[in-house]
């Protein structure tokens, strides 16, 4: 039976290195991949999750057990993620924020649903754009990947993304939307996908 | 529809993290916007590929050596237990942290000590028989010198030149 996370905590701080070792087991591939999808590139991920880890080894007499470990572990993570890549952050912000008519038409709407099929789960584009989708995260600016992979990845809330990354309700929203727009985008474009006539593509917005 | 850049970014919200009213004016809004039902079906279809990718990612590194290289990374006396001394300074730092009349007594010792010897070695008028016994101190010389004297030692300080 698998010892739980709050135990391996509570023996970790009495000195049991194996107790340690087995949350670093644990958790490591995950937290890699959190480090990944921010800092994009896998031996800086890689140096980053030892980070976390370390970090997380410093402070264990500071985790108060109010929030799971895991949590908590993903949070370290994430803010020496975003100081990892600090300097990449140049995007003007109303490149990342303002939701307008351009943003809107950005991509075409329901075509990526339509291709997918009714049970995207079983779709053989699904696997194939999955393997593309490192890719094209990549190609995100730092402040879209940040908040794409702390929603989808980590599941924060609205409230949580509001209070980690310092901005308002409404910003996250805006945020989240272009981030998705654009990775939707890239990912019609690895698809061979384009907007049909018909179908929607957002510049119904813009009529009266 | 005129109010998508209002309601497109609110698609995608989990239960009860837009308001009533937020709910409310979205699924209005969403009947009668073939854009934003376009949006929220590529929200479905992709739902969950993002982690997929990234776990994918994560697997196909080898993590063989990841634990050993993080383990190597925390110091060695890292490991004792929480609360544990670490060395003699640090012993020293957790006793007077527990014990702080302690400490203030200890930090004071010194200038209580000093402020004893000047009452009862330098006070004018003070009785012989209160005075230190045994030890007598000149102190117009410089170099010492000591006499062994029925009455004890007598300390002589000499000049260096002899005078």
């Amino acid at each position: 039976m698998e010892v739980d996370d709050l135990a391996l905590v509570e023996k970790a701080r009495s000195g049991d290195a194996d107790a340690f070792r087995t949350l670093v087991v644990r958790y490591q591939r995950k937290v890699f991949a959190v480090a990944l999808g921010i800092v994009k590139d896998p031996d800086l991920a890689w140096d980053v999750a030892q980070d976390a880890f370390v970090r997380v080894h410093q402070h264990l007499a500071d985790f108060k057990g109010e929030s799971a470990f895991s949590t908590w572990l993903f949070r370290i993570a994430t803010h020496i993620s975003i100081d990892a890549i600090r300097k990449e952050r140049s995007s003007k912000k109303d490149d990342i924020d303002q939701v307008d008519e351009a943003a809107l038409s950005e991509g075409a709407s329901g075509i990526l649903g339509t291709a997918l099929g009714s049970n995207p789960q079983e779709s053989v584009l699904r696997k194939e754009l999955v393997e593309k989708m490192t890719a094209a995260l990549a190609e995100l600016p730092p402040a879209h990947r940040t908040i794409l992979v702390l929603r989808e990845v980590e599941g924060l809330s609205y409230e949580e993304l509001s209070e980690q990354l310092g901005i308002p309700k409404g910003t996250v929203m805006s945020r989240l939307f272009h981030a998705r727009k654009k990775m939707q985008a890239l990912l019609q474009g690895y698809a061979g996908l384009s907007a049909r006539p018909g179908r929607s593509t957002g510049r119904e917005d813009a009529e009266p | 529809m005129k109010d998508c850049a209002t309601y497109a970014p609110m698609i995608g919200a989990r239960p009860g993290e837009l308001t009533p009213d937020e709910e409310a004016r979205l699924h209005e809004h969403l009947a009668g916007c073939d854009a934003c039902q376009g949006r929220l079906a590529d929200l479905e279809a992709t739902g969950g590929m993002l982690v997929e990718a990234l776990s994918r990612a994560a697997s196909r590194r080898d993590f063989a050596t990841f634990a050993d290289e993080v383990m190597a990374r925390i110091p060695a006396n890292a490991w004792k237990p929480e609360g544990a001394p670490k060395g003699v300074l640090e012993s020293l730092k957790a006793f007077f942290g527990r014990h702080r009349v302690l400490a203030i007594a200890s930090a004071l010792a010194p200038a209580l000590a000093a402020a004893a010897l000047y009452l009862f070695i330098d006070r004018p008028g003070m009785p012989a028989e209160t005075a230190l016994p045994g030890v007598e101190v000149a102190s117009e010389t410089l170099e010492p010198i000591v006499l062994d004297t029925s009455d004890g030692p007598i300390i002589l300080m000499s000049d260096s030149d002899g005078t």
